[in-house]
């Protein structure tokens, strides 16, 4: 019978693949950014200074590369000192509202019955519930601030993260090593955080980059609807209100913060699709 | 000049060829086999006769079908004209191959149209579907049917009917019947074998199965990784082989060999306390019942089989067993123990079930190792037996690094069957786990579960559909249908005098593979 096996054996070949040109620029993007979120505090401590003396000036000026606004505050030092406000909520939000996702979905997936029904409830309330007018409200009777927003968005945002990891655990939960691992009479954690969530991992990166990406969106215009990041703080969203009035003196306050908001969400979702595709490749043959 | 030629027939694929240079002859009314394993490329060989190629791989070569020669470089519009009037192909799954949406009558009208390469008249047309479908013995309301309203052998026939609407000279059927049940399979195969002779027709039929072409074929190609191995007349082949892949081949395939009944090491059958009684055990899925009393003795160190077709109840029973699936009523009784519904009432220790897919019933994202030694860990045996796990379903102690995806179906079995073994189980239930492996790797599998059984005295409960394997490794048989059990009793008994009409229909199907070459001896020319 050894010589069947050798007879019979195919070589099977493994194809790695190099990260696009795309992908690479989406990951600098974020290596700039988290730079920022980082080091920016330190470097521009008092990027709130005001110059009323100066007033504003058009960008190029000198000592003032992107200008300064009505306030004679340094464009360039609030958008540096602005990227922890601008980011760090949102990365929040999405991994706030993730382990919501994983704890109640992969309940509600595995275990079944009254759990399922009253989890999936919950959500279908809070699936029905607009995010931005339910922040806004919230925020207005709460008196707002960074951090309740933080959770008021996490709490908004766990609907879809519960959903979709539900979904996956269904999936996984009717295949047959799960079934493999019950006959071995392995508690319901180790089935369900052991065996199972390694298998909805993509879904759930995924969709954790993806919300950073919303997230950043809905803070930003959360503090340009002047709930989310309380006025004298640096943040890109509170720029954009800010400077709404100077668009024409000095566009470069508008137009920076706004670009680097959809820089930095686009490279999100890239990183997170790329990071995704690799991730179900594990566990994939060839 | 009539007939089909093949010379020099290659498949060229992204990596170099995949099918290396093919000659062959087909006279009318005689049919060739080609036989090989998955990945042989046998497939590939006959779907660049019909120029359904996937992208990136073409052919070369010369074919001639009747006075047409092929161009198989041809683009598709060019294909149209030759597929169905010159060539056509019978795919293997009639579940998915035929329209859902469509019904029966239209689909075999529509390779009809095509043939006539116009829109016949309404009449015409009918008259015509009749009569095809009355040449693969189906009643004519079957062209107003639907697919699904039609049993597996039944679309198969339809498939046939459509594949021979527009008269074709050489018909492909790739593995035609490896998607239906037993009894389906030998009349399918002989409903084609009389039609092909009522029409002179040239087939090539591809299978992995070497007890359906013993019989029904007059030649025979056997491939490996792309190469013919072995050609010649089937009954010489097959009696003589040459090449040892085709000799691996023909010991691996349960209906080849003449059973070599298990040396009934029968350990000590003590009817009184069998290791395992189920009675009555009745199971609804909704309105349905699938299981109706059903009732099963397994003595320690016995192989007990269960055969059943698809929709029998056979995995429903196994499952209620097992615990993963709670019966509605009945009692299962284990060494004494009765247990109730459910997993909670059972420990690892007492049962394993090894299942059928190999390729999802390991996590794809643990190791070998790792998945072995949370089995073992259950058991409270050291993580250190890894190595003894993998040693007795015969695999090297270096697989515990891998993860399953770089592992082979045959090979995942075995490690699905090392960590069954691992909490050192009583019985271990088989459900179908080698229906899905390659008929080399099936025997392997099979030679492993026998000497489990002898080394560790340890019970089988064996469910599959097909006998031949059954009878290859059971001491008793239980024959389940509609949920029911018909007949159940030793292996040989069941097997020689069968009481239930079902189960002779059964054995004779099992046993028609193997007799067939006497009524038919095909002679090379």
């Amino acid at each position: 019978m050894t010589a069947a096996i050798d007879l019979l054996s195919t070589p099977t070949r493994r194809r790695r693949r190099r990260p696009s040109a795309t992908v690479i620029f989406a990951f600098a993007v974020l290596a700039v950014a988290a730079f920022a979120v980082v080091f920016g505090g330190v470097l521009y401590p008092d990027a709130m200074r005001q110059d009323i003396l100066s007033g504003l000036l058009p960008a190029g000026s000198p000592g003032h590369p992107l200008g300064t606004d009505e306030l004679g505050r340094d464009v360039w030092a609030m958008t540096v000192a602005g990227a922890a406000s601008a980011l760090i909520g949102p990365v929040c939000v999405a991994v706030g509202s993730m382990i919501l996702g994983i704890v109640l979905g992969t309940h509600a997936g595995y275990e079944r019955g009254w759990l399922d029904v009253v989890i999936s409830r919950w959500t279908d309330l809070l699936l029905a519930l607009p995010v931005l007018l339910a922040a806004i409200v919230v925020s207005g009777v709460f008196g707002g601030g960074y951090w309740v927003t933080v959770v008021l968005l996490i709490l908004l945002f766990s609907p879809s993260d519960i959903r979709i990891v539900r979904a996956g655990v269904l999936e996984q939960s009717a295949r047959p090593y799960i079934e493999a691992a019950r006959m071995l009479s392995l508690s319901r954690w180790r089935v369900m955080f052991r065996h199972i969530l390694p298998n909805v991992s993509t879904l759930v990166l995924t969709n954790v980059m993806l919300n950073v990406a919303f997230a950043l969106v809905a803070f930003s215009s959360l503090s340009f609807l002047g709930v989310g990041v309380p006025p004298g703080t640096p943040d890109w969203g509170r720029q954009l209100t800010d400077n709404r009035a100077i668009m024409f003196d000095n566009p470069a306050a508008v137009i920076v913060p706004a670009v680097l908001i959809i820089l930095v969400a686009s490279a999100v979702n890239l990183v997170g699709d790329w990071a995704g595709q690799r991730l179900s490749q594990v566990g994939k043959a060839l | 000049m009539s007939g089909v030629e093949i010379a020099g027939l290659t498949v060229i694929g992204h990596d170099g060829p995949m099918v290396k240079p093919i000659d062959a002859a087909i006279a009318p009314g005689r049919t060739l086999a080609i036989i090989g394993e998955s990945g042989s490329g046998k497939t590939l060989t006959a779907k660049s006769l019909v120029g359904l190629l996937p992208r990136g791989f073409r052919a070369e070569g010369t074919v001639r079908i009747g006075e047409r020669t092929l161009d198989l470089d041809a683009a598709q519009p060019a294909w149209r004209a030759v597929r169905g009037g010159t060539v056509t192909l019978l795919l293997q799954d009639p579940f998915t191959s035929l329209s859902p949406v469509h019904r029966c009558g239209d689909q075999i009208g529509w390779t009809l149209d095509a043939a006539a390469g116009r829109r016949l008249p309404r009449a015409e047309r009918d008259r015509m579907v009749a009569e095809r479908l009355a040449e693969v013995k189906l009643p004519e309301h079957v062209a107003r049917s639907f697919p699904h309203q039609l049993s597996g052998g039944m679309r198969q026939r339809v498939a046939i009917a459509a594949a021979l609407a527009a008269d074709p000279q050489l018909i492909i059927a790739d593995e035609p019947t490896t998607a239906l049940d037993a009894s389906n399979q030998a009349e399918i195969l002989d409903l084609l074998r009389t039609v092909q002779r009522a029409r002179s027709l040239c087939v090539i039929l591809i299978s992995h199965d070497l007890g359906m072409v013993r019989g029904r074929t007059d030649d025979v190609l056997v491939m490996r990784h792309g190469d013919v191995v072995e050609r010649g007349a089937t009954a010489t082949v097959l009696a003589d082989p040459q090449h040892p892949y085709t000799r691996a081949l023909i010991e691996a395939d349960p209906t080849m060999t003449i059973s070599p009944q298990p040396a009934a090491v029968s350990a000590p059958r003590d009817e009184a306390s069998p290791l395992l009684r189920a009675t009555g055990v009745d199971k609804h899925f909704g309105d349905r019942q699938v299981l109706d009393g059903v009732a099963l003795d397994i003595a320690p160190g016995q192989i007990a089989g269960v055969v059943g077709e698809s929709g029998s109840g056979k995995s429903t029973f196994a499952r209620c067993i097992a615990g993963l699936e709670s019966e509605d009523a009945g009692s299962i009784v284990f060494d004494g123990v009765p247990l109730a519904p459910g997993r909670r009432s059972r420990t690892p220790e007492q049962m394993q079930i090894v299942f059928q897919d190999p390729y999802s019933s390991l996590n794809p994202m643990m190791s070998i190792g790792a998945i072995l030694r949370e089995a073992l860990r259950v058991a409270q045996r050291p993580a250190t037996e890894v190595a003894e796990l993998l040693e007795t379903v015969g695999l090297p102690a270096e697989f515990a690094r891998k993860r399953p995806a770089e592992l082979s179906g045959g090979q995942r079995q075995r490690v699905a069957i090392a960590r069954a073994l691992a909490p050192r189980p009583r019985l271990l239930i088989c459900d179908e786990s080698v229906s899905a492996l390659d008929v080399s790797v099936q025997a392997q599998i099979l030679a492993l579960l026998m000497r489990l059984r002898d080394e560790l005295g340890i019970a089988i409960l064996f469910i599959s559909h097909d006998l031949a394997v059954v009878r290859m490794l059971a001491d008793t048989v239980t024959v389940l249908w509609n949920g029911r059990v018909v007949e159940t009793g030793t292996c040989a008994q069941v097997l020689t005098e069968p009481r239930h009409e079902y189960t002779a229909l059964l054995v004779a199907a099992a046993n028609r593979e193997n007799t067939a070459p006497t009524l038919d001896s095909p002679k090379k020319d």
